[in-house]
C-alpha cells in the first residue's frame, strides 16, 4: 500500500462508507477540520478531524482516525474500522469543508483577492488526512459538474489541456464561519498578513455579513487601516453594523478627517452618539472639522501634525519624534509656531537628519512658508501643491494661527473622488 | 452647533438622496423594451388589436414583486444572485442556468442587433453597415470608455421610448375601445394566441433582469433605511416597462389591425405605420427603436458576461483589466461578436433564433425565480426581511402560471407538428 493517497473533496462526498465487515454505514456528507490555527504554518489546521455520516435518517459527527480512502483506479473507497463519535467542542471548533468551503468565497492571501472553491484536494499521510490545496480552476468546476473525464479526452485529441488551478491551503483564508460559535479573532488571524488596502478591496467584495465579521475580527490599529481605504457605501455599512462602543474605538485611532468625512454621511444623531462614546480630545477634533462645508479648505485638512517653538534644538526634536512616533506624514511636514500657535516656518526631516544636533530650528527651518486658509475653497489646493511641489500644505486661520495640513495624499484622492462623482452625475 | 450645516443641507441631502437611488429600477426597467419586447408588442398589437392588452396588468404585478424582492435581497446580503445560487443551490443547478442564462444572452443580443439593422433600415441604411459600426462603438465604448457616463446617456435617450405614446396618439386610438377591452378581456382560446400571450409575459419578465437588478442595487451601495425610495424606483421602473409597451400595442393596434396588415418584426411595423399614420410617426417609432436595441446590446452582453464570471469565479468588472479577467473580456467580446455575425448572415434564420432564446428564456424563468423564492425565505440568509405571505403567494402563484405557460410553450410546438 502507498503511503501517500490523494483524492477530491468531491469524490468523497455522498459516497457511501463500508465498515470492516464488507457493510455499508452510511453516506458521506460533511469532513471536518481543525479552524482555529495557532499558527500560519500549523499543520493541525489542514488536519481532518471528522466525517459528517448520515446514517439511516440520522447525521451525526463521527472521528476520521477509524476511516481510510483508498484509491481504486479512478474511483475512491472508503472504509471505516470503528465508529467513534466526535465530541460537541471539537464539532463547534471545527471547520466544515463542504458547509464553509465548497462554492464559497475564500481569501487568496497570495494573490490577494477573492476567488471561489470548486474543489479541496486532500492527501492521506501516516499522521492524518489533511486539506492540501483548494481547486479554483476550470478543471474543478467541470469534474464537478461529472463532465471533466469527457471534456479532457476530448481536448486531448486537440492537444489541448484545461488548466487547473491550485492554492496551497496556506494561502488561503476560509470567510464563512457563520453555523460555528468559535472565537473569530482567531480564525482570521492570516489576513493580518495583507496590507490594508488589499483587504478594503476584499471586504468591499464579500457580502454584508461577511464584511461585517471580518471587520470586527481586526484588530483597532488595523480596523483604522482598513476602514480608511474602503470606499463610502462600504464605510457607511460598516459602521452603522458594528456596535457603538467598537466603533468609536477605531475612530480614536484614525486621523480627525478621515473620521470627520465618515460622520458627514451619517444620519445626525447616529454621528452624534458615535462623538460621545469617543473620548473628548479626539472628538472634539472631529467635531472642529465638520464645522466645515465640504467645499473648504479645514474640510479635508488633518489636525494631526507636529509644530515645535523655533528655540528648540535639533536634539531636542529628534528624541521629541522618538518619544512620539508619530505617523510618516506627520514625521514629513514638520511646523515652527510663536508661542500663539503662530505659523512661522516649516522643516522636514531631511533638514533634522543633516543638521548639527544642537543647532536651533529657528536657523533650519524655511521661514514665511506657504499656507492656505481654512476657508478657501478645497479647489485652490492642487495648484498650490503642484506649483510649489509639496507634500504637505499647513493650514492657518485668518489669524495666521496654525490649525492643521492638508496631506497631498487626500488632495489625490479628493480629486479623483471628484472625477468620479462627475462621472456618475 | 456641530451638526448646524447638516440640518441646512437636509432638504437637498432628500433629494440628493432620491435621486441617487432612483437608478437600478428604472435602468432595468428601460433596458426590458428592447427590440425583442419592442417586436413582441408590435405584432400583439398589429394580429389582436386591443385585445391581449390586460397582460400587461397581471405582468406588471408579478413584475414589481419579482423585482422588489432583488432590491431586498440585495440590499440585505450585499450579495449577487449569481453568488447566493451558486453558494446555495450546487453547482449543477448553477451550471444549468448560467449555460441557458448564457445562451439566451446570445439569442437577446443577437435580437438587439436585429433591431439595429430593421431600424437603421427604416432610414435607409444598409445592415451590413450599421451593425458591425453599432457592434464595434458599443464594445469600444464599453471596455475603453466609461461605462457609467454611458448608462447615463442612454438613460436620457431612453427617455425617446416615450416617443411611441406621439406614435400612439397619432393614429387616433380608440380609447373607449380600450378601456372595454381591459376591463373586460375576451380572451380567445387558441394555440397561437396561447403562444402569442407567453411571448409577452415572456418578454416582459427576462430571466437575465433579475440578476441585473439585484447588482445594480449592490453597486449604488443602498440600505435597508432607504428602502421607500427603493421601492419607489421599483414600481416607477415597472411603470415605465408596462406604459411603453401599452403604447406600443396602441400604436400597432389602432393603426395596423384594423386594416389587417400582417408584420413579422418590428421593422415591419414602423414601416407599416408610415402611409396609416404618417412619415412622421414611422420615423419616431424606428428611433425608439434603435436606440432601445443599442442600449439593450451595450447591456445585455455585459451583464451576461458578468453573471457568468460571478457564478463560476472568475474576476469580471470594467474595473479590471484584460489580464486579470480575462474569462470577463473574452466571454463579453465573444457574445457581441458572435450575435453581430448571426445577423449579417444573409438571410438569417432571425424568427427561429427569436423563438429559442424565448424558450430557452421560458423555461429559465422558473428555475431562477424558484431559487429565488427560496433563497428569499430562508433566514440565514435574510435575516427579518424574509418574504411576507403576500409576497410569497404571488411569487409562487407567478412560479406555478410561470411554470404552466412554459410548459404549454414546448408542448404547442410539438402538437403543431
Amino acid at each position: 500500500m502507498t503511503s501517500l493517497t490523494t483524492f477530491y473533496l468531491s469524490g468523497i462526498i455522498g459516497k457511501e462508507a463500508f465498515g470492516s465487515d464488507g457493510d455499508a454505514i452510511g453516506v458521506i456528507r460533511d469532513l471536518l477540520i481543525n479552524a482555529v490555527p495557532s499558527g500560519q504554518n500549523d499543520p493541525a489546521q489542514q488536519l481532518v478531524i471528522g466525517v459528517k455520516l448520515k446514517t439511516g435518517k440520522e447525521t451525526k459527527f463521527y472521528s476520521f482516525s477509524t476511516f481510510r480512502v483508498v484509491k481504486a483506479r479512478e474511483a475512491v473507497n472508503v472504509t471505516c474500522t470503528d465508529l467513534i463519535e466526535l465530541p460537541g467542542d471539537d464539532v463547534n471548533n471545527g471547520l466544515l469543508l463542504v458547509e464553509n468551503i465548497l462554492d464559497k468565497q475564500i481569501v487568496d492571501l497570495e494573490g490577494r483577492k477573492l476567488v471561489r472553491v470548486n474543489d479541496v484536494r486532500l492527501a492521506t499521510l501516516p499522521a492524518g488526512t489533511f486539506a492540501v490545496a483548494v481547486d479554483i480552476g476550470i478543471e474543478g468546476l467541470l469534474r464537478r459538474i461529472g463532465i471533466s473525464y469527457p471534456i479532457k479526452k476530448l481536448l486531448s485529441l486537440f492537444k489541448v489541456s484545461i488548466p487547473a488551478k491550485f492554492i496551497l491551503w496556506d494561502d488561503v483564508q476560509a470567510i464563512d464561519f457563520s453555523n460555528l460559535n468559535i472565537k473569530l479573532s482567531k480564525s482570521y488571524e492570516k489576513l493580518h498578513t495583507l496590507h490594508p488596502s488589499d483587504l478594503a478591496d476584499i471586504l468591499e467584495d464579500l457580502g454584508k455579513k461577511s464584511s461585517t465579521s471580518v471587520f470586527s475580527a481586526l484588530d483597532e490599529e488595523k480596523a483604522a487601516d482598513v476602514l480608511e481605504e474602503l470606499e463610502t457605501s462600504a464605510q457607511i455599512h460598516i459602521v452603522e453594523s458594528l456596535p457603538v462602543n467598537k466603533m468609536a474605538d477605531v475612530f480614536e485611532k484614525m486621523p480627525a478627517d478621515e473620521v470627520a468625512d465618515i460622520l458627514d454621511e451619517l444620519e445626525d444623531d447616529k454621528a452624534e452618539l458615535l462623538l460621545k462614546e469617543m473620548e473628548a480630545e479626539s472628538s472634539q477634533e472631529v467635531r472642529e472639522l465638520l464645522e466645515y462645508d465640504d467645499d473648504l479648505v479645514g474640510s479635508i485638512m488633518t489636525t494631526d501634525y507636529l509644530s515645535f517653538s523655533e528655540s528648540k534644538t535639533v536634539e531636542e526634536v529628534l528624541r521629541e519624534l522618538r518619544l512620539r512616533k508619530p505617523e510618516p506624514s506627520e514625521l514629513y511636514n514638520l511646523f515652527v509656531t510663536e508661542d500663539n500657535d503662530k505659523l512661522i516656518g516649516t522643516f522636514d526631516l531631511h533638514d533634522l537628519v543633516v543638521a548639527e544636533p544642537d543647532t536651533k530650528l529657528g536657523q533650519i527651518m524655511k521661514s514665511d512658508p506657504v499656507s492656505l486658509f481654512d476657508d478657501q475653497k478645497t479647489k485652490d489646493i492642487a495648484e498650490i501643491v503642484s506649483k510649489y511641489n509639496l507634500l504637505a500644505v499647513p493650514v492657518i486661520d485668518q489669524d495666521e494661527q496654525l490649525q492643521g495640513m492638508v496631506v497631498v495624499d487626500d488632495v489625490v484622492e479628493d480629486l479623483i473622488s471628484e472625477r468620479r462623482t462627475r462621472k456618475r452625475k | 452647533m456641530a451638526f448646524e450645516k447638516q440640518s441646512r443641507k437636509n432638504f437637498f441631502r432628500k433629494l440628493g438622496i432620491f435621486l441617487m437611488i432612483l437608478g437600478p429600477g428604472i435602468i432595468t426597467g428601460s433596458v426590458d423594451n428592447d427590440a425583442g419586447g419592442i417586436t413582441t408588442y408590435s405584432l400583439a398589437g398589429a394580429e389582436y388589436g386591443y385585445g391581449l392588452i390586460w397582460t400587461l396588468i397581471p405582468s406588471f404585478i408579478v413584475l414589481v414583486v419579482i423585482q422588489e424582492m432583488n432590491a431586498r435581497m440585495g440590499i440585505v446580503t450585499g450579495k449577487g444572485l449569481a453568488d447566493l445560487i451558486r453558494e446555495n443551490a450546487g453547482i449543477k443547478i448553477t451550471f444549468f442556468i448560467f449555460i441557458g442564462l448564457l445562451f439566451s444572452g446570445i439569442g437577446n443580443t443577437t435580437t438587439e442587433f436585429a433591431g439595429v439593422a430593421g431600424s437603421m433600415e427604416v432610414f435607409g441604411i444598409s445592415k451590413y453597415i450599421s451593425v458591425p459600426v453599432v457592434a464595434a462603438l458599443v464594445w469600444l465604448l464599453v471596455v475603453k470608455g466609461t461605462y457609467k457616463i454611458a448608462e447615463r446617456i442612454f438613460l436620457v435617450f431612453s427617455v425617446s421610448l416615450l416617443t411611441y405614446v406621439v406614435s400612439a396618439i397619432m393614429g387616433k386610438p380608440d380609447w373607449k375601445e380600450i378601456g372595454s377591452a381591459v376591463i373586460r378581456p375576451r380572451v380567445e382560446m387558441n394555440t397561437r394566441s396561447i403562444a402569442m400571450v407567453i411571448g409577452l409575459v415572456g418578454t416582459t419578465i427576462a430571466p437575465w433582469m433579475q440578476f441585473y437588478m439585484q447588482s445594480s442595487v449592490i453597486e449604488k451601495g443602498l440600505k435597508m433605511k432607504n428602502y421607500k425610495y427603493t421601492l419607489t424606483d421599483v414600481v416607477v421602473g415597472c411603470v415605465i416597462t408596462v406604459v411603453v409597451a401599452f403604447f406600443i400595442m396602441i400604436a400597432c393596434a389602432s393603426t395596423l389591425h384594423p386594416n389587417g396588415v400582417q408584420i413579422h418584426a418590428a421593422k415591419d411595423a414602423a414601416l407599416a405605420l408610415k402611409p396609416l399614420a404618417g412619415n412622421l410617426a414611422s420615423q419616431v417609432f424606428a428611433f425608439g427603436l434603435f436606440i432601445a436595441s443599442i442600449f439593450s446590446a451595450t447591456i445585455l452582453p455585459l451583464a451576461t458576461a458578468f453573471f457568468v464570471c460571478e457564478a463560476f469565479g472568475f474576476e469580471a468588472g470594467l474595473d479590471k483589466k484584460w489580464d486579470e479577467a480575462k474569462e470577463f473580456y473574452i466571454l463579453y467580446t465573444g457574445i457581441l461578436v458572435v450575435s453581430a455575425l448571426i445577423i449579417l448572415i444573409p438571410n438569417a434564420p432571425l424568427i427561429p433564433i427569436t423563438l429559442w432564446s424565448q424558450v430557452i428564456n421560458g423555461i429559465l424563468l422558473p428555475v431562477v425565480l424558484i431559487s429565488m423564492m427560496i433563497l428569499i425565505n430562508k433566514k440565514k440568509i435574510m435575516g427579518i426581511y424574509v418574504n411576507g405571505r403576500t409576497t410569497n403567494i404571488i411569487g409562487w402563484s407567478a412560479v406555478v402560471i410561470l411554470i404552466a405557460l412554459s410548459m404549454v410553450l414546448l408542448i404547442l410546438p410539438v402538437l403543431n407538428k
